[in-house]
Formats: structure tokens, C-alpha cells, sequence
């Protein structure tokens, strides 16, 4: 596993230390600091001087420690070497754009950004919360065990059900990181209270006893799996096993959940061919959301297309 | 270290070089009652000096809505944080007002060159009170500012805004507050750089780096207090506001060779603008000059104040504090004299009133006024004080008499000949 950095990730940091806001670097330091730079801007030629910045950054970034503090608790990944080619880190804007992801060539080549803002690298505690978490991420995704698929949602899905369940899973998946940290006397990104907390506010329309049931054992889930995961977080009120609409359910025709079905055998047969012109495998048993069925009703009448009906 | 005079403060202060004071002193006012949070001072600074690689994230004139924002982000709160550690408690004023050497009374608190030597960064102690803002803090001017109550701080997605439904009911205030660099008197940039690189011209008092002297050791960006020198990643030198000097001497073609009020002033869609050169004194004081709307407006109606003067830097920045923001804020962010301020500013005299017309109105710097006395239009009662109001002509002249305005208090009523079909 290769060590990458990005130019202005690893001059930031240098930064960082040289200005005080990171402890460590001696008054010496910081002036041999920037006589190293210095020289660098005699270079003319741009690419040139900046190949000769990221030399001197890189290594006062490595003289002052900062390499080993990102990657020195590597061991406690043990797949993450032999799994990634590349492990790169670069600057975050923002809290959004913060995190790890993996890449995968056609080659089936994995490489990892990680993405941190600076100010994390203030005080060393909170930037191994952060970091421990994310490679756990990482881990998870090279861990033939866990199976991960970046598909995170069903095929049937909507939009908004696939961002909804991407929501659902990463909070699963999140609950489980934190729980396996803590389970090994690491200090976590968020504890269980937090992580409760969160989990009751997006599985709310559950029983209690239930809630606390399934945040329990994926908390302390040692083994757990992406499939599973997948499964609780888009189906989480199991209605795709139902033989018949459930209050809730989503709509076969329009994907919006409904607690308003209408029974299908009172509809006009105009409305039931205009639907079947649009919904070929569609059967009555499927059932419709009232909203639809409205739909198709005037859509028949009119014989117009029902797109043009609203 | 120097003892030189910081009149804002009204006492001597610590200042790493000696006075060194410039003919006239490049100087400006925000009125922050009338600032609509346009932008168009910042574009027209950009679209102006910084549009090209490496600039992307420099914004040498911004906007941003007080209390919550600030560009970099929460610039100000950390340097008054820095300065409350240093000598808690202990930053007031008090003393009697003396005319141009103490408008304010005296600052009995440390400056951010006072406070500076208990402050050990690595390399030994500052030479101004600062801190080095992250990439982060500067990669996105108005973050969040408008929210009402933060998602900043809680979870992703459809998590967010957990406590988006405890606003405070009817407290809500806020303001815009428009900023460049204040071409400070005494400039914490200049003082920190450790190559020289900055230096204050003689003709007109505007702060430059010398962009072949500087080698990016970020020092000027630490000290300044107001965040207003910037880090260029493809030069990897620091850049900053350069006061449009082009314009200011004149050499802009439409000004037919006036001095010219900064693009930013001039964009100013709100005309809260007001940009000129002031007469400086051998001690640093403002010479008299009765009839300069600036002195007038800073000298005699006190109704313009220096942003944060504690931090000692004498900005030649002032501001016409907001009317409906609560004291105890104002009075941090511009000393106090803000409540006479804002006394005579909501029920204006005849000077100022007359006065305030000049902003916006020409891009040509004014450097004198004269009032021509018109008959009364209208009396009032504003809060049990009155108020008249007389259609007074204020005339602005350049600096070679040049005239560059004439505008009246009353607007012009203009009659449309009835030859047109739509004539009523
Ligand atoms: S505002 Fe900052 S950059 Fe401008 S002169 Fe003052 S100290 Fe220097
Ligand atoms: S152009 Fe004027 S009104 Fe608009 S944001 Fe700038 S200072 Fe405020
Ligand atoms: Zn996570
Ligand atoms: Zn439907």
C-alpha cells in the first residue's frame, strides 16, 4: 500500500504546525522551515516549483510527525495493506465533504481517499476518533465477510427511497463501527448514547421494545454484514413480504408510501384499461394509491395520455 | 518596540517600528444602516483584481451577516477570544473624550501588539496577538450565515435540524457588515512579516505586500486581526486589498485625472459608501479640515467609529453603527462612542443630514463640501426630540476645486412635457 498526499493537504498541515496551531514544532524548526522554502521560489518553472514545494511540505509533514500520527494505528486494520494500492489523504472544505471512500478500477485496483479538514489536526485525540472510524469504514468495504456492494439500495427503488435508505444504512452501519470501538477500548466519534438517540428519531414508527432490540445487537454486532444492513434499512417496516397493500406500503404505480388504498375492483374499466396501458404487469391485487386511481380515472375518461392529466 | 500615539485609543501604545505617518491617510465609511447584503461591492472587487488561478477563494472585500457570520469564519470572536485569555476581564475604556487625540476616551485593555508577548507561538512570542486561519475558514465567505438556527453542528440528511424550533421569538436581529482592509495606521501585516515584505505608501497611506519580497511565511495573515491579507496557492505569496490605487491617483480614464473612489465604493447599490483622503498631523492625529466630509463625519458629528478599535491596529475603516442591534454588541465592535453615535445619527442636524447625501453619489473622491441653505420642508417629533428639515444644496468639489456634486435633500421633482402621448 502505496502513501499518498495531496499538495496543498500536506502544505496546510505543515502550516498548521509551523503557525503553533498544531503543538510540537521547536522555534529552530519553524525557521529551517521556512529557509527550506524560500528556496523554492527561485524556481521558474512552475511545475518544477511545485514538485520542489511538495518535497520540502512533505518533509517537514513526516519531521513533524504527522505521518505517523495518521497512519501508525494502521495495524489495527489488518486487511487495509494487502487490500489497497493507494491510500490517499486530501483537504476537506467542509463537514460534508469529509470521510473516506474506495475506488475500484475495472482492474479491480482499490484505492481510498481519505478526507479531513484541517483543523483536525489541532489535537491528536479527536483527529484518532475520527480517523479510526473511517478506516473502519474502509475495512469493512475490503472485508470479503462484510460484502460490501456500493449498491446501496433495491432495485425497485425511487429516488427517494434510495436516499432514504442510504440515510438508514449509513446510520446502521455507523451504530456498528462505533460499537465495535468501543467494544475494543478505542474512544469513538459518537457513544451509544448518541448513536440511540439517532437511531429512535429514524426508526421512530417502531415499538419501543423493538428499537431498543435491534440498536442493541447491531451495537454490539461483532461480525456484522452488508446484506443485512442493507436489508433492515430498506425495508425496515418488512412490507415488501406482505401479500396485500399495507397502510404505508408504497403505491405499485406512482412509488409514493400511502395510507389511502382504494379498492381496485370498484374502479370503471376505462380507468382499469388506462391503467393497464401504462402498467403492463401491473394485477389488481397490487393495488393503487387513491391519488393514481383518480388519475387513471380522468385519464380514461379523456383518453389523453395520463401525463397530461395534472 | 515603539511607543507611538493611537488616537482611537486615546494613549501611547507598543508598536514593533517606529511612527512613520503618510501625507493623507486613505480613509472610509460604511453607513451599516442603509448596507442591503448585495454583494456588489464584493463582485466588483473580484470581477476587478481577483479572478484568476489561485484567487479562487480570496475575497478582499466581503460581506457578512452579523452576529453569526464571518469571513474566514468566526474571524473576529477568536481574536477577541485571544485577546479576553490574555488579560481577562481587563479589556475597557474609561477617561474623559478630548477632542481628535481621544474622541472615545482611553483604552485601558491590551492592543493585539501589548497582548502579544504572552502569546509563544513556536517561534518565540508574536508580534501581534493572531492566530493562522485553516484552508477551511477561508474556503467559503456567508456559510450558513442566513440560517436561522444552525444544521451546522448536527447530523447529515434527514437528521439535521434537531433544534431548529427553539428561535427565540421576536429577538432576532441582524446586520450586514461590509469589509476590506482597513489600511490600518499602525498594520499588524506590515509589523509581523518577518522579509519586510509589507510596507504603508507615503503619498496615500495604502498597505501592499511586495510581491517579490514576499516568501509566504503567512505571518501577515496570522496578525492581522481583520483576516485581510490572503494566501495565493500558485504564487504562494500573500495578496491584499490595494485600495484600487490606480483609481485613488487619478489615473483611471474616467475620472479625466481626479482622484477615484475605489471600485467598491463606487458599486455600491445602497450608496453606504463613502471613500476619501484625509490631512494627517505630524503625530498621527488628523489635521483640521473642517469641510472634508470624512473629518466632518469621524472629528465633529462622531457618528462614524473605528471597527474594533482595542485591537489597536488604528483601521481607517469607520462605520455608521446600525440603529436596531443591541449596545453591548455595538459597543464591542466600535468602542464607545457608539451610543452618541447612533443618538445623532437617528435625529440627524442639518450638517449631517446634508452630508449624508454625498454618499454614493459621484465615483470622484470629495475633498470638500459646502452647504447652501434652502427653506424648511418639515418638522417632526422623533423620540420627544425635534427634528427639522430644510431643502438644503450640498456641493462636493475634488481636490482641485473641480465641482463633483450638487444634490439637494429634497428629491427633484421632474415634470414630463405633456408632448408625449403617456403625459398625464
Ligand atoms: S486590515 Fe489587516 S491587512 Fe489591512 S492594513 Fe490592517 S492589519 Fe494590514
Ligand atoms: S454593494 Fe453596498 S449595499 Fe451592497 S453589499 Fe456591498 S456595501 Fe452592502
Ligand atoms: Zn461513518
Ligand atoms: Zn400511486
Amino acid at each position: 500500500m502505496h502513501l499518498r498526499y495531496d499538495d496543498d493537504f500536506v502544505e496546510a498541515a505543515a502550516f498548521m504546525c509551523a503557525s503553533g496551531r498544531r503543538h510540537g514544532a521547536t522555534a529552530l524548526q519553524v525557521r529551517r522551515f521556512h529557509s527550506d522554502r524560500e528556496t523554492c521560489y527561485a524556481q521558474s518553472d512552475v511545475d518544477e516549483r511545485n514538485a520542489a514545494f511538495f518535497k520540502v511540505h512533505l518533509a517537514w509533514f513526516r519531521e513533524w510527525g504527522l505521518e505517523h500520527l495518521l497512519t501508525g494505528f494502521m495495524g489495527e486494520y489488518p486487511l487495509l495493506p494487502g487490500a489497497l494500492k493507494v491510500l490517499a489523504f486530501r483537504q476537506a472544505r467542509g463537514r460534508n465533504e469529509e470521510g473516506a471512500e474506495l475506488y475500484v478500477s475495472t482492474g479491480k485496483v482499490r484505492n481510498a481517499m481519505v478526507a479531513l479538514r484541517m483543523d483536525r489536526l489541532e489535537r491528536d485525540a479527536p483527529l484518532l476518533r475520527f480517523l479510526r472510524h473511517e478506516f473502519m469504514h474502509l475495512h469493512d468495504m475490503v472485508d470479503p465477510a462484510f460484502g460490501y456492494s456500493p449498491q446501496v439500495h433495491l432495485p425497485t427503488h425511487n429516488q427517494t427511497q434510495q436516499r432514504i435508505t442510504r440515510e438508514r444504512y449509513r446510520l446502521l452501519w455507523d451504530i456498528t463501527i462505533d460499537g465495535r470501538l468501543t467494544q475494543a477500548g478505542r474512544e469513538t466519534m459518537a457513544g451509544h448514547g448518541q448513536h440511540q438517540a439517532i437511531f429512535e428519531r429514524a426508526f421512530s414508527f417502531w415499538p419501543e421494545e423493538k428499537r431498543r432490540h435491534v440498536f442493541e445487537s447491531h451495537w454490539s454486532d461483532a461480525q456484522p454484514a452488508h446484506l443485512e444492513l442493507l436489508a433492515l434499512a430498506a425495508d425496515p417496516r418488512d412490507l415488501s413480504h406482505a401479500q396485500e397493500p399495507l397502510p404505508g406500503g408504497s403505491c405499485p404505480l406512482c412509488h409514493f408510501p400511502t395510507f389511502e388504498w382504494v379498492s381496485v375492483g370498484g374502479l370503471a374499466p376505462d380507468s382499469l384499461a388506462s391503467i393497464r396501458a401504462h402498467f403492463p404487469h401491473w394485477t389488481p391485487d397490487q393495488g393503487a394509491c387513491k391519488r393514481c386511481a383518480e388519475m387513471y380515472e380522468v385519464a380514461g375518461k379523456f383518453e389523453l395520455p395520463a401525463t397530461m392529466v395534472v | 518596540m515603539s511607543n507611538v500615539f493611537n488616537w482611537q485609543l486615546g494613549r501611547e501604545m507598543d508598536f514593533p517600528y517606529d511612527a512613520a505617518y503618510p501625507d493623507q491617510q486613505f480613509a472610509f465609511i460604511f453607513n451599516l444602516n442603509r448596507c442591503i447584503g448585495c454583494q456588489s461591492c464584493t463582485m466588483a472587487c473580484k470581477s476587478t483584481w481577483t479572478f484568476s488561478k489561485g484567487q479562487e477563494a480570496m475575497w478582499w472585500n466581503n460581506v457578512e451577516t452579523k452576529p453569526y457570520g464571518g469571513y474566514p469564519h468566526h474571524w473576529d470572536v477568536k481574536t477577541l477570544d485571544l485577546l479576553e485569555k490574555a488579560n481577562p476581564g481587563g479589556q475597557t475604556w474609561s477617561g474623559t473624550p478630548k477632542d481628535l487625540k481621544a474622541p472615545y476616551g482611553e483604552f485601558k485593555g491590551k492592543t493585539i501588539f501589548e497582548a502579544a508577548k504572552t502569546n509563544i507561538s513556536p517561534e518565540g512570542a508574536q508580534k501581534a496577538l493572531g492566530y493562522l486561519p485553516t484552508d477551511e475558514e477561508w474556503a467559503a465567505p456567508n456559510r450558513y450565515e442566513d440560517n436561522p438556527t444552525g444544521s451546522e453542528k448536527s447530523q447529515r440528511g434527514q437528521m439535521s435540524f434537531t433544534s431548529g424550533e427553539v428561535s427565540a421569538q421576536h429577538k432576532t436581529w441582524f446586520f450586514y457588515l461590509a469589509r476590506i482592509c482597513n489600511h490600518c495606521s499602525y498594520p499588524a501585516c506590515l509589523a509581523a512579516c518577518p522579509r519586510n515584505a509589507g510596507y504603508k505608501r507615503p503619498e496615500d497611506g495604502i498597505v501592499l505586500v511586495d510581491q517579490e519580497r514576499c516568501r509566504g511565511y503567512r505571518k501577515c495573515m496570522e496578525a492581522c486581526p481583520y483576516k485581510k491579507t490572503f494566501y495565493r496557492s500558485t504564487t504562494r505569496t500573500s495578496e491584499k486589498c490595494i485600495g484600487c490605487f490606480p483609481r485613488v491617483e487619478g489615473r483611471d480614464q474616467a475620472s479625466g485625472g481626479l482622484p477615484m473612489q475605489t471600485r467598491c465604493m463606487s458599486a455600491c447599490v445602497g450608496h453606504i459608501r463613502l471613500q476619501g483622503l484625509v490631512q494627517l498631523n505630524k503625530d498621527g492625529t488628523w489635521k483640521e479640515d473642517r469641510q472634508n466630509p470624512l473629518y466632518y463625519l469621524i472629528h465633529v458629528a462622531k457618528v462614524a467609529l473605528p471597527l474594533y478599535p482595542q485591537f489597536g491596529t488604528e483601521p481607517n475603516g469607520y462605520y455608521i453603527p446600525p440603529r436596531w442591534v443591541p449596545r453591548p454588541y455595538l459597543r464591542q465592535m466600535f468602542g464607545p462612542g457608539v451610543d452618541a453615535a447612533i443618538e445623532r445619527y437617528s435625529v440627524p442636524d442639518r450638517e449631517l443630514l446634508a452630508v449624508l447625501q454625498l454618499f454614493g453619489k459621484d465615483q470622484r473622491i470629495c475633498f470638500r463640501y459646502e452647504i447652501k441653505k434652502g427653506p424648511k420642508v418639515f418638522e417632526t417629533q422623533i423620540r420627544g426630540r425635534k427634528f427639522e428639515m430644510f431643502d438644503d444644496t450640498i456641493i462636493g468639489y475634488s481636490k482641485d476645486g473641480t465641482k463633483i456634486v450638487e444634490t439637494k435633500i429634497e428629491e427633484p421633482f421632474h415634470i414630463r412635457p405633456d408632448k408625449h402621448a403617456n403625459s398625464i
